[in-house]
């Protein structure tokens, strides 16, 4: 056991974990923060992405124990956040969630998105989205919310600049 | 039973369309009701149960694919936190296998040991139960854990398993296969010869679908804990079925059903993948009696990918006749399904093979059919149904062989369809395996496609070459999505669990909000919502008001749960009538409270009143009366009160039929096999809808999942049976970047045998995108030679596919004869 | 999934890690950003004994412009994201802040450090298969002091490189691209995110006399074809330089690497060689 101090939603914490404990399960385990799912623990799906020193990241493939000294912001740690409001609602508006197990990690995502690059594209969106695995929505709805927050916000999604690029340099 | 409520009869789809869209009741957007707790991040899911004193379960689980167990070692120092079969049955009474029978003539029946005793049969079968106090303390006691096995060989494809099997899954039967059958319909013997011979065009093709995992978000998880006072097992589990887990638990178990309490608490995504009795619950289930503690298992990613159950993995070999436009005459078809090791509590082994046989003709008409199907078993993990069960690959079959037939006659594709699709004014119709069509314009669905995806726009830039040197493709098939199936259809299956008459239990709180509890489980589908937008229908009851009880045997009617998208269809109409029944009880205090006749008392819009006009009270004001001023109620009033169970079996159980067309236009790269959707048009009709938008969810979700089997997902083995996907990056999901948003459009032609006219259609979107973009595809290569008849479409095979036209018009993939490779 | 047992270190210097990293007595590893080794620790595929947290040490956050050469000295634990948003001096007309961009996803971006992915050195990434095309070379220290290795020979097979055991890579050293220089760099990936399947580089740069290409995601180390400076410097044109990396040299290259027996392969890194070569030429 080693202590470790960090900051998790705005609140200081000062804990004992083990070394092998990752920061989801410290979260879930240890603070009883149980927003943040898991879905694969091996960094692909992206249920558990919270925020670490204001960016978005896999709590899953981080160790608590390298969090000291961080500060950490999870799915409960939004309550006074404008975009994260205005994104909750329009996932509600856009049935962007159904099962709700992705849904926590997929609006950290969202918010990352309209707050790093607003009035980008929709294929622009579709890629950022895509460490984030949705198994109910078809992302229909996900992709809907985040552009209607962006309309709302005075940054409207622009259009597509796919076909303006000789080869995708991903692939489909 | 007959229904208390008329059939709706206003639906007709223009009649609707002209009406103003209601606002909370059947056919309004609602938003969901569900939705505050989840984006909040408060979603209870069973990783988030903590009870105390809990303790952590992993397993020790079999690295090889087929063997006979020697000896389980336990580590030293641990032997009282490992369990093995011996312990658990050397209780008392002692823990059972699971067995799981199909009624049909020839079945063999299997005995799945929850943990395994003499053989494994799979790779990640369970061998011992370890328990610690955390999750990864008890992997570390499991990782000590050694058993010595005698490697057999390894069952791992299913045509060589029924053929020539290298040993035998289970040695007592003598072969490999769980139960043959044959669906025989229209002319045979000799005339069906006559047909074969005088047909202008005969395609026969050898077409494989490839094993898939369902992955749900969330895996599978169970907490349980034994109740001293009620002298009663609690487990939470992520299910979808919670009391047919019931029923299992106390079958292997050996205890009544009424000491075992099963909760399905929030539950990440199902897909079928939690509609079974796992060996997992029934461990714990002992576990947590023998050691009287509370304990936890929460599947990983890894025991969802190699260890627990797959699906959908068919061979067809099929041969259609068809006449010089195309119309379909005949098709005679071999099918094999690879069940897995095991047959699978409650569906079992067969209920693949059985929709094979029955479903195969698809909504077409024809003169002639045959389809002989095996269930095969393999050392793999065994099979479930996933959202759409077998008509994912019937569809890919039967839809690839009508745009083979077509080419064949040299017409478009939808021409061959639009000659053999049962007709508009046929409905409702039984067709060549005696399936009853409910209703339905299975033309125009295509029609309509057709118009939406702009066919003439797409032939005319498939003459111009493509800038990036891609080749495009135009594509669609069609397909009927029976659902809510009845009594007789799972009887006829030979399926041991056959569902009868839902229930809905439904009780007016005293401050006159509503609770509805169902047997059913909603876990995505939004039943909290729509059920409450029925109740609002019948009541007047606002949405917001009602309370929707569900996924608890302790508290809801029995169910054989949500499965086969027939939850809106039976809770949907269980819910009306104990809805209707309440209207009769608030009538009849109303009456009494009034003092008119009965015939005086309406309900509309929440509130009671009489026709003078002289009395009216809210819902909220007639509960307080009843429940709470009894001493206003003059006698003769029905004591039965503000509780009321309403029962519903559709008036023709034999499911309702949702359907569609997709449409897709793609774009293959010669260069790297890579195909993209360039749009995606589904044609859809499922009746009334009870919430567009949840509708229009369950398509996206779906159609998302379909592209999945089309182009991406594979579970793959090599020859020793050893799992090549154990984690999300082998196993690939479509994401954002793979779906596109397709456009929707609605036909509503309601079912004349359902309450609101509503048609099951949770699974319809799964089902259709593999014969559509196979289509599509196909189409970009015929001017290569080249045709695919194995999904997933990979870029390898792909690859392969334009490389085998090159090398000498080999048709087809080289792997579909294997199809382990790729 | 969870991981085994480790112990774990935080370095706040250099010398710091280099000393614990000396510890012979137990496995030990560096750990930086975590984003490839988290997920083998907790498939428990790796069984490292001792981390040691390199993330925070502050000089191999740093990235600047080494004005004796104009080299682009990037520390390792230079995060993908701060490459992909602009951070850090360009000395590659976009080509560092393109790769980074399409590494993984943001969330793995941004905490997965530049050194870490190359240390990890998976043959399907993209920083061990840009670096041999930049001609960059990797900064590493030991207990024998500061070394270069040069980035075309620092992997040496799958998942392996010629790190000593107990070597920290510190830095890489990117040699700043001539004016007129012109690159191509495609991946072919299932989806975004991916690891790839097939990597094509392509640098022209007539002035520095370098022509490169380079294929990557092969079964070890990337596959690099180097034009002779003199030629280079005599071609015509950028055509003219490309001009020599014909289908039938490619595919020579290719079966040399042992990708020739899977057609499939051989087929996709001969496409992004050729898709590299236009987007360069473009």
């Amino acid at each position: 056991m080693t202590t470790i101090r960090l900051t998790v939603n705005g609140r200081a914490i000062e804990a004992d974990v083990q070394p092998r404990t990752h920061l989801a399960d410290f979260l879930r385990e240890q603070q009883l923060l149980t927003g943040t799912n898991l879905g694969c623990e091996h960094g692909v799906c992206g249920a558990c992405t919270l925020e670490i020193d204001g960016a978005p990241a896999r709590s899953c493939i981080t160790y608590a124990i390298d969090c000291d000294g961080a500060s950490v912001r999870t799915i409960e740690g939004f309550g006074g956040d404008a975009p994260m409001a205005a994104l909750r609602a329009a996932f509600s508006a856009e049935h962007a969630l159904q099962c709700g197990y992705c849904t926590p990690g997929m609006l950290v995502t969202a918010r990352d998105i309209v707050i790093r690059l607003p009035g980008v594209p929709e294929d622009r969106i579709r890629k950022e989205l895509s460490g984030n695995l949705c198994r109910c929505t078809g992302y229909a709805g996900i992709v809907r919310a985040i552009r209607a927050v962006m309309a709302q916000s005075g940054t409207p999604s622009g259009p597509s600049l796919a076909s303006t690029e000789p080869f995708a340099s991903t692939a489909p | 039973m007959t229904p208390i409520l008329p059939a709706y009869s206003l639906m007709d789809h223009d009649i609707a369309r002209a009406r103003p869209l209601p606002t909370t009741g059947v056919g309004a957007s609602l938003q969901r009701k569900e939705d505050r707790r989840f984006l909040a991040g408060e979603g209870e899911f069973v990783g988030n149960i903590k009870l105390p004193g809990m303790l952590h379960v992993a397993f020790a689980r079999s690295a090889v694919a087929h063997g006979r167990i020697l000896a389980v070692h336990k580590p030293a120092g641990f032997e009282d936190a490992v369990f093995t079969m011996a312990d658990l049955e050397a209780g008392s009474p002692p823990v059972g296998p699971i067995r799981v029978l199909s009624s049909l003539p020839g079945f063999k029946p299997s005995s799945q040991w929850p943990l395994a005793r003499d053989k494994v049969r799979q790779v990640g079968e369970p061998i011992a139960m370890c328990v610690a106090a955390s999750r990864a303390e008890a992997e570390d006691i499991a990782d000590a854990v050694v058993a010595d096995i005698e490697d057999l060989p390894a069952v791992v494809d299913m045509l060589e398993a029924r053929d020539a099997p290298p040993a035998l899954v289970h040695e007592e039967w003598g072969d490999n296969i769980f139960l043959e059958t044959l669906v025989e319909g229209g002319l045979k013997g000799d005339a069906f010869e006559a047909l074969k011979r005088g047909a202008a065009v005969k395609v026969h093709r050898r077409l494989r679908t490839a094993r898939q995992s369902m992955a749900p978000m969330e895996g599978r998880g169970v907490v349980c804990s034994w109740n001293t006072r009620l002298d009663q097992l609690e487990m939470h589990t992520a299910a979808q079925m919670p009391h047919i887990n019931r029923a299992g638990l106390s079958e292997t178990l050996g205890i009544d059903q009424a000491s075992i309490r099963v909760i399905a608490p929030d539950v990440g995504g199902g897909f079928g993948y939690k509609g079974i009795l796992l060996p997992e619950e029934i461990c714990l289930a002992w576990l947590t009696r023998h050691i009287g503690r509370p304990v936890k298992w929460i599947e990983d990613r890894r025991e969802q990918l190699i260890a627990n159950t797959n699906c959908r993995e068919h061979h067809y070999d099929i041969t259609v006749y068809a006449d010089a436009r195309g119309r379909l005459l005949a098709i005679d078809c071999d099918s094999v399904i690879d069940s897995g090791a095991y047959s699978s509590y409650p569906f079992s082994a067969c209920l693949e093979a059985a929709q094979v046989g029955s479903i195969l003709p698809g909504p077409y008409k024809m003169e002639a059919f045959r389809c002989r199907t095996w269930s095969v078993s393999t050392n793999k993990p065994p099979i479930l149904p996933y959202r759409g069960v077998a008509r994912a690959g019937v569809c890919f079959a039967i839809e690839t062989m009508v745009d083979a037939a077509a080419r064949a006659a040299g017409v478009e594709p939808h021409e061959a369809r639009l000659a053999s699709l049962i007709e508009a004014d046929e409905m409702p119709y039984d067709n060549i395996t005696r399936k009853h069509f409910d209703s339905g314009d299975y033309p125009e669905a295509i029609r309509r496609a057709m118009q939406a995806i702009d066919l003439p726009r797409w032939r005319a830039r498939q003459g111009a070459a493509e800038p990036d040197g891609r080749l495009i493709g135009v594509g669609h098939a069609v397909f009927c999505e029976q659902a809510a199936h009845g009594t007789s259809v799972y009887y006829g299956w030979g399926i041991p669990m056959v569902p009868g008459h839902e229930q809905c239990g439904a009780r007016m709180t005293p401050d006159g909000r509503l609770e509805l509890r169902i047997g059913a489980q909603s876990h995505g589908q939004s039943l909290e919502t729509t059920l409450a937008q029925v109740a609002n229908e019948i009541l007047g009851i606002d949405p917001d008001h009602v309370r929707l009880v569900h996924g608890d045997t302790g508290m809801t009617p029995y169910s054989t749960g949500t499965w086969g998208s027939r939850s809106m269809v039976m809770s949907g109409g269980a819910v009306a009538e104990a809805c209707a029944l309440m209207v009769e009880r608030v009538r009849d205090i109303a009456a009494h409270l009034f003092q008119v006749p009965l015939d005086q008392v309406m309900l509309a819009q929440g509130r009671v009143s009489d026709r003078a006009g002289g009395h009216s009270l809210t819902l909220a004001e007639l509960a307080h009366v009843w429940y709470r001023q009894p001493q206003r109620l003059p006698p003769g009033v029905n004591p039965a009160g503000l509780e009321v169970i309403g029962g519903y079996k559709a008036r023709v159980d034999t499911g309702t039929f949702s359907y569609a067309c997709h449409a897709v236009a793609v774009a293959v790269d010669p260069g790297t096999g890579a195909v993209e959707l360039l749009d995606y048009v589904i044609v859809e009709d499922a009746g009334t809808l009870v919430n567009p938008m949840v509708v229009d969810g369950q398509i996206y979700g779906g159609t998302a999942q379909g592209i999945g089997t089309a182009l991406f997902e594979e579970m793959r083995y090599d020859s020793q049976g050893q799992p090549l996907a154990s984690t999300l990056a082998d196993y690939m999901l479509p994401g954002a970047t793979e779906v596109p948003a397709p456009r929707i459009i609605h036909m509503e032609t309601p079912s004349p045998y359902t309450t609101f006219g509503q048609k099951g259609m949770g699974e319809g979107g799964a089902i259709a995108p593999g014969a559509a973009i196979a289509n599509a595809v196909n189409d970009a290569l015929r001017p290569l030679g080249a045709e695919l008849t194995e999904l997933p479409m990979s870029p390898r095979r792909v690859m392969a596919a334009i490389a085998a036209s090159r090398a000498g018009g080999v048709i087809g993939s080289p792997h579909a004869a294997k199809g382990q490779a790729a | 999934m969870k991981a085994p047992v480790f112990d774990f270190t935080r370095a706040l210097s250099v010398a710091d890690a280099v000393a614990l990293l000396a510890d012979t007595a137990r496995f030990t590893k560096p750990l930086a950003g975590g984003q490839s080794l988290g997920p083998m620790l907790n498939l428990r595929v790796a069984f490292p004994e001792h981390l040691i947290g390199v993330r925070q040490i502050e000089s191999l956050r740093q990235a600047f412009i080494d004005p004796a050469n104009g080299d682009l000295v990037l520390g390792a634990a230079v995060p993908h994201a701060q490459i992909e948003d602009g951070l850090i001096p360009d000395v590659t007309q976009g080509l560092l802040a393109h790769v980074a961009a399409n590494i993984a996803y943001r969330a793995v971006r941004n905490r997965g450090t530049v050194g870490g992915s190359l240390a990890h050195a998976d043959p399907a990434a993209d920083w061990v298969n840009t670096m041999p095309l930049l001609g960059a070379r990797m900064v590493a220290v030991g207990l024998a002091g500061e070394r270069e290795i040069d980035a075309r020979t620092f992997m040496t097979g799958p998942f392996t490189t010629a790190l000593d055991e107990h070597e920290l890579l510190v830095a890489v050293r990117v040699p700043a691209l001539g004016k007129n220089a012109r690159w191509g760099y495609v991946k072919f990936c299932r989806k975004p995110g991916e690891f790839a399947e097939a990597v094509g580089g392509v640098l022209i740069d007539r002035a520095r006399g370098i022509g490169r290409l380079v294929m990557g995601a092969t079964d070890g180390a990337p596959i690099v074809l180097e034009e002779s400076a003199e030629r280079v410097r005599a071609a015509s044109s950028d055509s003219a330089v490309a001009a020599h990396w014909t289908d039938a040299r490619l595919s020579a290259a290719i079966d040399a690497a042992g990708i020739g027996h899977d057609p499939y392969s051989a087929q996709l890194h001969l496409t992004m060689a050729r898709r590299a070569i236009a987007v360069a030429l473009a």
